[in-house]
Order: C-alpha cells, then sequence, then structure tokens
C-alpha cells in the first residue's frame, strides 16, 4: 500500500507537468473557455438588447406562414436588422426582431414566410441541457478518452518507447504494485485534469445566469448535478484508464484497440442488453444528472454514433463501472508479471 | 589496390529516371503495408458498404421485379432514387473507413523516418524534399483510393450500365463530384496523417491524433456551435467541412443558415495550407549541404 | 535455503527467430566475474535474465536462492546498471538516484544520504543537481552504476560498466568491485575485451553466439581458449605427401585425408607453427590451392579476444 503510493507520487509530476500533457489540459479547458466565452456574449448581448426597441410577442406570433415580406413589416414595424441574399433559384430574407425576451427572426422565402425562428435571449433550462449535452458527448465521449488514451498509454507504452520502463522494473516492488501505483498516478491526474475541467465549465455556465435562477438551482440540485457530473469524470478516467493501461501492457500498437473501443462505444446503443453492460459509456451516462438532448440535424452518421444507450440506474451503474474496471486492472497485472523489456521496436 | 588509393570517383553509369526513383518509395511501402494484418483486415470490412450500396442500385433498377414495389407510394419511389444524396450517404460511411485506415497505415510511413534520423539516408540520394513527401502522399493515395474512389467508382459504373445512356447523360456530374471529392478529402486525410506523423514522430501517438483529430475537431465544432447557439463553428470539423463540400459538388441541398461551399472550401484551403506548413517545417533536412 | 550462488540451468531465450542464448548452464561463485564476448553474443541478454527483464524460454534461473519472477525480494539484494544509455526525462542525477531509493521504501532523510553517498563514490556530486539529459556519456554512466549501488545491493550486475569512463575514474571503478567482491559479494560485468578485464576478475565467462565457450579462473581460460585445437582445410593436389611433410613440421594432433577429395584436414593446437609449416611446404614445391579455417567461431574468437591484444 505504502509502495503503491510512492510510486503514484513519483509517477504524478510526470503525468501533471510534462510538455506532452499540454494538450490534456488543452482538451479538458476547452469547454471552460467556450462557457466563459459564452458569458461574456450572454453579458454583451443583455446590454445591446435592453437598448433596442421591443415588438409585442403576440404581433410576431400572430403571424402566419405564408406572410408576404411586406405584410410583415406592416405589422411588426422597422426591425433590428434586415438581411436580404440569393441562393439559387430562390430569394432570401430574414427579419431580425426582439420582443424582450427572445430574437426572433423571421425568414422569408421568395416573399413569403417560411418559418419563425426564436431564440431567448438566454435560458437557464436551455443552458443546463447544452451542458448535458457537452458534457456527454465532449467531455465522456471524446475528452477523457482521448485524454486518458495519453495518459494511460504513456504510462508503459510510452517508458517502453523512451527505454527508461527498466528503472520500475528494477526496483523492489511486484509487478502488480506497480501496475497499481502507476494507474493510481494516472487515475489522479486524469481525474483532476478533467474534473476540475467540467466542473470549472460547470462553474461558468452559473457565473452567466440570472440571479432568480441561479438562486433557485443553488438551492435545489446544483450540487447534486455538480457531484453526479464530477463523480462521473472521474469514473470515466477509472474505466477508460484501466483499458487503455491494460493495452499499453499487452500490445505493440495500442491504437487497434483503441479504434475498436472508441468503435464499441459507438455502436453500444445498438446491441444487445448484456452486451451493453460492457461499456464504459454506458454506465457513465446513467450517473449524468440531466440527459443529453440528441441533435436533429446532425448527418445520419453522426447521430447512429450519438445514439445514447438506455441507461441503467445509479446504483446498478456505479458498481457495474467498478466490476469492469477491476476485472481490466487484474488482467493487467496479470498481464505485467510476463511483461519483458524489449526496446527494439519503433 | 588499397582504397585510399583509388581516390574518389563519382558514378557516371546509367541512372533511372526522376519518375522511376520517385515511385521507389510507394514501391517499398505497398508491400510491407499489405503485410500487416490489420490493413488487410481493415480493407476488406471495408468492402462491405460498397457491396450493399451495389446491392441497393441493383435493387433500385428492378424495382419492377419485387412485387408490390411498383404500386407502392411515392415515399418509397423517392428513397429507391439513384441520386446525388445517395452519393453523399455512401461517400459519408465510406469516408470513415479512410480515416480508420489512415490513422492505422499513414504513422508508419513517416514517423519512423523521423524517429530513426532516416531523413538524411532519403535526401543523400538523389530525391528532393518534394518528391519524398509527393511520394509518402503517393503511397496513402493509393492505400485510401482503394477504399474509397474504387468501390465509390464501381458503384456509379454499375449505376451507369444498368441505368442506360440516358441516366448517364443525365447524371454525369454526380461521377464527376464523387470524383473530385474524393480525391480532396484523400488529399486532407493523408496529408493529415503525414503531419501529424511528422509532427509527434512516435507511431502509436501519431495513430491516435489522427483520430484524434477528426472526432474531436468534429466534437468541438458541435459544442461551439451549441454554445453559441451559432453554426460557423462547423467550420471547425474538417469531416462536415468536406461533407458540406460533396454536397455541392453532387447537387444535395444543405440547410440554409449553415455555412456553405464556398465557406467551406475557404476553411479547407486554409486547414490544407496550414497541415503542409507545418509538415514542411518538421521535415527540414537539415544534413543537405546547399 | 541458503545459497550463494547464482544458476542458470539450460537456459535458452529467443527473441522470436533469434538466438538469444541457447541451454546455458551456469553456476556463478561470489567474486568479480566477467562475461566477455563479441557484439551481439548474448552478454545483455544474460544479464537481464538474471535481473528478471526478459523471462527464459525454457530453463532457470536463481540468483543467491530467489526467482527473478520475484522483483520484490530479487531487487533487495540486486543491483543493475544496464547498457541502455537512457535515464527518465527531466530528472537531475541527484533526483533519479534517490527516486530508486525512495522505491527501496527507504525513508526519506536515510534515502538522501545514500543518494549523496552513492553519487560521491563515482565522482559526481558537483553535477548531481544538473539534468542527466545535460550529462556526458560518461557521467552517464557513472550516475547509472550510483544508482545501481546506492542500496548496497549483495549483487552487483553491470553490463560493460567501463565503456567510457577515463583512466582515473576506471581505476576507482574497478577498487570498488574489488572492494565489492573482498567482502563476500558478487560483482558480473560484461566487457568485450579479455586484457580490459582480465587483471580484476576472479572468473572469466567467455560467450559466443549465444553459448558458453569457456568459463572458469582466467588463467585456465586462457590456457583452454589458447590450447583449444583448430581444424583446417588444406586443399592440395597431393595430400597424403602434405600429410607426411606436415608432421615432420609441427605439433600437429591429426591429420586425414578427405573422403571427398577436397584435400587434407588437419587439427592442430600451434595455429602459429601450422601456419609455417604450410608455408614451408610451399616452398619446398608442394601446390597448395588454399588453407580454410573450419570451425570458424573459436577461431574468430581467439582471433578477437587474444590474438588482437598482442
Ligand atoms: N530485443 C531484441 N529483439 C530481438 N533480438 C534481440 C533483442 N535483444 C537482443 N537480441 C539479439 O540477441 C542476440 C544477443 O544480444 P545481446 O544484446 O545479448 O548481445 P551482447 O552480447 O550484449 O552484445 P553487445 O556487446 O553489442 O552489447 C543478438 O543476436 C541480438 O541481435
Ligand atoms: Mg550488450
Amino acid at each position: 500500500m505504502n509502495q503503491i503510493w510512492i510510486i503514484a507520487r513519483l509517477e504524478i509530476r510526470r503525468a501533471f507537468f510534462s510538455r506532452r500533457a499540454l494538450w490534456v489540459y488543452l482538451l479538458a479547458l476547452f469547454p471552460a473557455a467556450l462557457f466563459l466565452g459564452r458569458a461574456a456574449s450572454v453579458h454583451y448581448d443583455r446590454r445591446e438588447y435592453a437598448a433596442k426597441p421591443a415588438t409585442p410577442a403576440a404581433i410576431l406570433d400572430r403571424l402566419p406562414a405564408g406572410t408576404t415580406d411586406k405584410d410583415a413589416l406592416a405589422a411588426a414595424g422597422p426591425p433590428i436588422r434586415d438581411r436580404q441574399w440569393r441562393r439559387g433559384e430562390v430569394e432570401h430574407r430574414s427579419l431580425h426582431y426582439f420582443d424582450g425576451y427572445n430574437r426572433v427572426w423571421l425568414q422569408f422565402e421568395n416573399g413569403a414566410l417560411k418559418t419563425t425562428r426564436r431564440l431567448p435571449l438566454h435560458s437557464f433550462e436551455q443552458d443546463t441541457r447544452i451542458y448535458a449535452g457537452v458534457f456527454q458527448y465532449f467531455y465522456l465521449r471524446l475528452a477523457i478518452f482521448f485524454g486518458c488514451l495519453g495518459i494511460f498509454l504513456n504510462l508503459f507504452r510510452g517508458e517502453m518507447i523512451d527505454k527508461s520502463l527498466h528503472y520500475w522494473f528494477l526496483a523492489p516492488v511486484r509487478r502488480e504494485t506497480l501496475v497499481l501505483g502507476k494507474y493510481c498516478a494516472g487515475l489522479i491526474a486524469a481525474a483532476v485534469i478533467f474534473g476540475g475541467g467540467a466542473l470549472l465549465s460547470f462553474a461558468a455556465l452559473l457565473s452567466y445566469q440570472t440571479s432568480a435562477d441561479l438562486e433557485t438551482y443553488l438551492q435545489t440540485d446544483a450540487l447534486a448535478h455538480g457531484l453526479w457530473y464530477l463523480l462521473a469524470a472521474v469514473l470515466g478516467c477509472a474505466g477508460y484508464g484501466s483499458v487503455f493501461l491494460a493495452a499499453g501492457l499487452v500490445l505493440r500498437n495500442p491504437i487497434i484497440p483503441a479504434l475498436v473501443m472508441l468503435l464499441w462505444e459507438s455502436i453500444n446503443g445498438f446491441l444487445p442488453e448484456l452486451l451493453q453492460k460492457l461499456s464504459v459509456l454506458h454506465y457513465l451516462q446513467s450517473l449524468c444528472p440531466v440527459p443529453a438532448p440528441l441533435d436533429p440535424s446532425a448527418p445520419p452518421l453522426a447521430r447512429m454514433i450519438l445514439s445514447p444507450a438506455a441507461p441503467a440506474s445509479a446504483w446498478t451503474a456505479l458498481p457495474g463501472l467498478l466490476a469492469v474496471t477491476a476485472l481490466v486492472l487484474y488482467l493487467a497485472t496479470r498481464a505485467a508479471r510476463r511483461l519483458e523489456i524489449n526496446y527494439g521496436g519503433e | 589496390m588499397a582504397v585510399f588509393k583509388r581516390g574518389y570517383e563519382r558514378y557516371t553509369g546509367p541512372r533511372t529516371g526522376a519518375l522511376a526513383r520517385f515511385l521507389v518509395v510507394p514501391r517499398f511501402a505497398w508491400p510491407k503495408l499489405l503485410g500487416e494484418r490489420f490493413v488487410v483486415v481493415l480493407l476488406i470490412v471495408s468492402l462491405f458498404w460498397p457491396l450493399l450500396c451495389a446491392g441497393f442500385v441493383y435493387l433500385s433498377n428492378h424495382a419492377s421485379l419485387l412485387p408490390g414495389l411498383a404500386e407502392a407510394g411515392d415515399a418509397v419511389q423517392k428513397l429507391l432514387r439513384i441520386d446525388g444524396a445517395f452519393f453523399a450517404t455512401f461517400m459519408n460511411v465510406q469516408s470513415t473507413f479512410a480515416i480508420i485506415l489512415a490513422a492505422i497505415a499513414g504513422p508508419g510511413l513517416i514517423a519512423p523516418d523521423l524517429a530513426n534520423n532516416a531523413l538524411p539516408l532519403y535526401f543523400a540520394r538523389p530525391l528532393s524534399l518534394a518528391s519524398y513527401i509527393g511520394a509518402r502522399l503517393l503511397v496513402l493515395f493509393g492505400l485510401l483510393a482503394t477504399v474509397t474512389l474504387l468501390p465509390g467508382l464501381f458503384v456509379f459504373g454499375m449505376q451507369a450500365s444498368l441505368g442506360g445512356s440516358a441516366w448517364l447523360a443525365a447524371h454525369w456530374t454526380l461521377g464527376q463530384g464523387m470524383l473530385l471529392g474524393f480525391l480532396l478529402y484523400i488529399l486532407l486525410v493523408s496529408l493529415v496523417a503525414l503531419t501529424l506523423s511528422a509532427y509527434v514522430k512516435w507511431r502509436v501517438v501519431a495513430g491516435a491524433l489522427v483520430l484524434g483529430f477528426f472526432f474531436v475537431l468534429g466534437g468541438a465544432a458541435q459544442i461551439i456551435n451549441q454554445v453559441f447557439r451559432v453554426e460557423w463553428g462547423s467550420l471547425l470539423s474538417p469531416s462536415y467541412i468536406l461533407y458540406t463540400i460533396w454536397c455541392a459538388l453532387l447537387g444535395v441541398e444543405t440547410p440554409a443558415d449553415a455555412p456553405d461551399a464556398g465557406e467551406c472550401l475557404a476553411a479547407l484551403v486554409v486547414l490544407l495550407a496550414a497541415l503542409l506548413a507545418i509538415l514542411l517545417r518538421k521535415l527540414r533536412p537539415v544534413e543537405v549541404v546547399s | 535455503m541458503s545459497d550463494d550462488l547464482i544458476r542458470f540451468d539450460r537456459v535458452s531465450k529467443f527473441y522470436g527467430d533469434v538466438l538469444g542464448v541457447n541451454k546455458v548452464d551456469l553456476r556463478i561463485p561470489p567474486g568479480i566475474t566477467s562475461l566477455v564476448g563479441p557484439n551481439g553474443s548474448g552478454k545483455t541478454t544474460l544479464m537481464n535474465l538474471m535481473a528478471g527483464l526478459i523471462h527464459p524460454g525454457s530453463g532457470t534461473v536463481s540468483v543467491r536462492g530467489i526467482s527473478p519472477f520475484a522483483p520484490e525480494q530479487l531487487m533487495r539484494i540486486l543491483g543493475y546498471a544496464t547498457q541502455y544509455d537512457a535515464a527518465p526525462r527531466g530528472l537531475t542525477g541527484f533526483d533519479f538516484v534517490l527516486s530508486g531509493l525512495l522505491l527501496h521504501g527507504f525513508p526519506r532523510p536515510d534515502a538522501v544520504r545514500r543518494a549523496t553517498h552513492a553519487i560521491e563514490t563515482v565522482a559526481l556530486t558537483s553535477a548531481a543537481r544538473r539534468k542527466i539529459a545535460a550529462y556526458s556519456k560518461g557521467m552517464r554512466q557513472r550516475i547509472r552504476l550510483a544508482q545501481a549501488i546506492a542500496h548496497d545491493p549483495a549483487v552487483l550486475v553491470l553490463d560493460e560498466p567501463l565503456n567510457g569512463l577515463d583512466p582515473v575514474v576506471r581505476a576507482e571503478t574497478i577498487a570498488l568491485f574489488r572492494d565489492y567482491a573482498a567482502r563476500g559479494r558478487h560483482v558480473i560485468l560484461s566487457s568485450h575485451v579479455l586484457q580490459e578485464v582480465d587483471v580484476f576478475s576472479d572468473q572469466v565467462i567467455l560467450i559466443a553466439n549465444g553459448m558458453v565457450v569457456a568459463e572458469g579462473a582466467i588463467r585456465s581460460v586462457r590456457e583452454e581458449i589458447h590450447e583449444h585445437p583448430s581444424q583446417y582445410l588444406l586443399r592440395c593436389a597431393e595430400p597424403a605427401r602434405a600429410a607426411a611433410l606436415l608432421f615432420t613440421h609441427a605439433g600437429i594432433l591429426e591429420a586425414r585425408i578427405d573422403p571427398g577429395g577436397a584435400g587434407l584436414l588437419v587439427i592442430t593446437r600451434q595455429r602459429e607453427a601450422f601456419a609455417l609449416a604450410v608455408q614451408r611446404l610451399a616452398v619446398d614445391g608442394l601446390a597448395i590451392d588454399g588453407l580454410e579455417p573450419l570451425d570458424e567461431n573459436v577461431d574468430a574468437l581467439y582471433e578477437y579476444l587474444i590474438g588482437g591484444g598482442k
């Protein structure tokens, strides 16, 4: 136990501060940066639209499809912005209004009202759903997946490439202990970076909500949601980490299992119940407090990749995930016992 | 006679032409790649979808054979039509295989040369930097064309022969669009594979990076769109850029407020230029004495 | 089981199709033992097998009664300086030695003391705080030696430890080996050149092509090699006459007329004398078409190890 900690301490520094870790931070902090940017733009919009003329929503809502642009202009008055362009045979026109709460675009094709697009200047409800989407599609599927791929492959395969793995093997520690120690180091690094990134984005998201929304949320769900997201991120690192650690131990070219895993996690939603239980993502998504929306305009292939697995309850998800992780780690320690130093490749 | 007494004498015998020398690189790289088990498996797996599409083409041209289909509704008829949308879907799915193949086969081409300092060996021979890159690109081109271009032309040719000259006369732009679209795609994917592997120098990492490049940028584009409620974020996604260009080439409608083909083309050019600049920077043949 | 030998029992190791070592049987007593052999003969392979960095394909290894499959016990008594010229990234020399000691479970103050002492021993104190990446080749060699001796192991395994050392440090290092050996410990090192190690080794093991060619105290090995009979094929038109002439000249052990008609097969212990005798044959007017050594390996090894240093 003590030894595991000593190994982890020595290894953590490498995981956190090497130049190679830079892109991991980039992945983790990218959404946080986006939400901060969003905070700035909401702030700006609020001030911008406060000065704009508001057209009563009743008027804008009453315009039926097919209304001509002239009639619309007559009914609603001068727009905030008027844009016209041509695409193929079709003459497009977009009139932009503000109803005091929503931004509204009336879109005309060849002079007839085709659609009315309505975007709230800012909506707490929508934002939390977008955060859920970002967390599930970006963090869980991409950032944590590829981040853990980098961090955990570096633990053994990376040192093999660097020709420095034998220093660990020359220490009086059981190979099992070594695997666990390195795993802990990777896990701590990944969990701090990605858990921190997710929480930071969450905080950035809350930073620009109106005070009324924020207060209710803070009093009800905020803490629980934040904790669940953190837990899902950490468990994601634990699950993916164990798999990539094992892959780095066993295989010369771990990209192939990574690829297989990426595809496996993608098509998993279509597989029979039993097989779904073997997916890390399946459990993680069950832990997320807010279900993520599916983007209906995504191309068919993307939709296939994004379709969520049927959720398991949190109380089966937790032990399920831990069981998968433990099993994979056990196999990894078995492989480590037989691992030989061979710096021939590459 | 002792070696040092002979003095240095330049080789004056016959030499192969520049083209033949250029082809030496792919000539050795292809058999090596085809010797890798996973590459072969992937090549075979990637044939399923074109075969499925070919079956569909056959079906759509023999719709009358199926009882009940002839009098089926308009929707079914429309579904069965072979048009731009059909080819766009075909290309979209098939292109995924190209990415995977490039992630597996691509890094093995340049990364080992850099990691083992083999570049001077290449440049000590009559091979310029441009032809080195060109030759490496050609290796990937050959590989990727077998999973994209060849099956695509096969499906198109099958439809052309089944649909007769009338169909061909009306739809030859589809074939041309597919050819052009796939060429652009292959260029992008192989350049990404070469650049990233020259950048990190490790095969394994480069493979992961190629995958990450397409998937993570795609995801990043999505979340920019979502968070800011905009559409221009898609310009960050290489897959999306190319999909839009294909749709324009094939005459398929894309959502009106999304970035259009012109913008996508501009983004593509910027992306290609950036990749090429990095590649040239990393491949600087220090050992060449001018 | 109290056992102070390092044992190899019919150990073979193949890297795929490539032979590493083949059916090695060894008993190495404490003292300084040198593994000597040309490049690629299997020295590193033997050492890696001892330290459990690789595992034998068949046969068993034990180091003072401990199996290399139990690193948690073996590494307490074994220190190994490998030939891989790489160190963990970004560490200073001191941190490198210290981290090894921490892994041994020494409490920090104790580890710092030992690391300082080990670095002192290899005379690197002034460079201890610099990054290993910035070390010269000899300094890297020494820091690896420091890491191997830092925990005061009973078995010290060193792969080409004298490579790249200047004469002063070399003498100090050899003194260190002697000191270790005098305390009843194992010091096992490898070298390409017999002269380099035969002065201070208690025992040498000669390896060629993955096989142990000769082992034992240095004097006996020298004689063994020197007197290892060599076989030659003398191509000539009149093998019978050549045989008769040769026996009068040199210490030939055996001469047989090749049944295939290629010439005369000769086995001799005295190469130089034999070579002179053949020259004299030619002078005497015997038509000689050629002289080929038949057992290339031992002959080459002989040339390499002993002939080269004459
Ligand atoms: N990782 C490996 N993969 C394949 N073959 C190897 C590997 N390591 C060693 N070999 C082969 O095993 C044989 C013995 O190698 P070894 O490294 O033990 O030689 P050595 O005596 O240490 O040589 P040197 O004096 O050059 O260090 C050689 O033929 C070598 O090519
Ligand atoms: Mg060696």
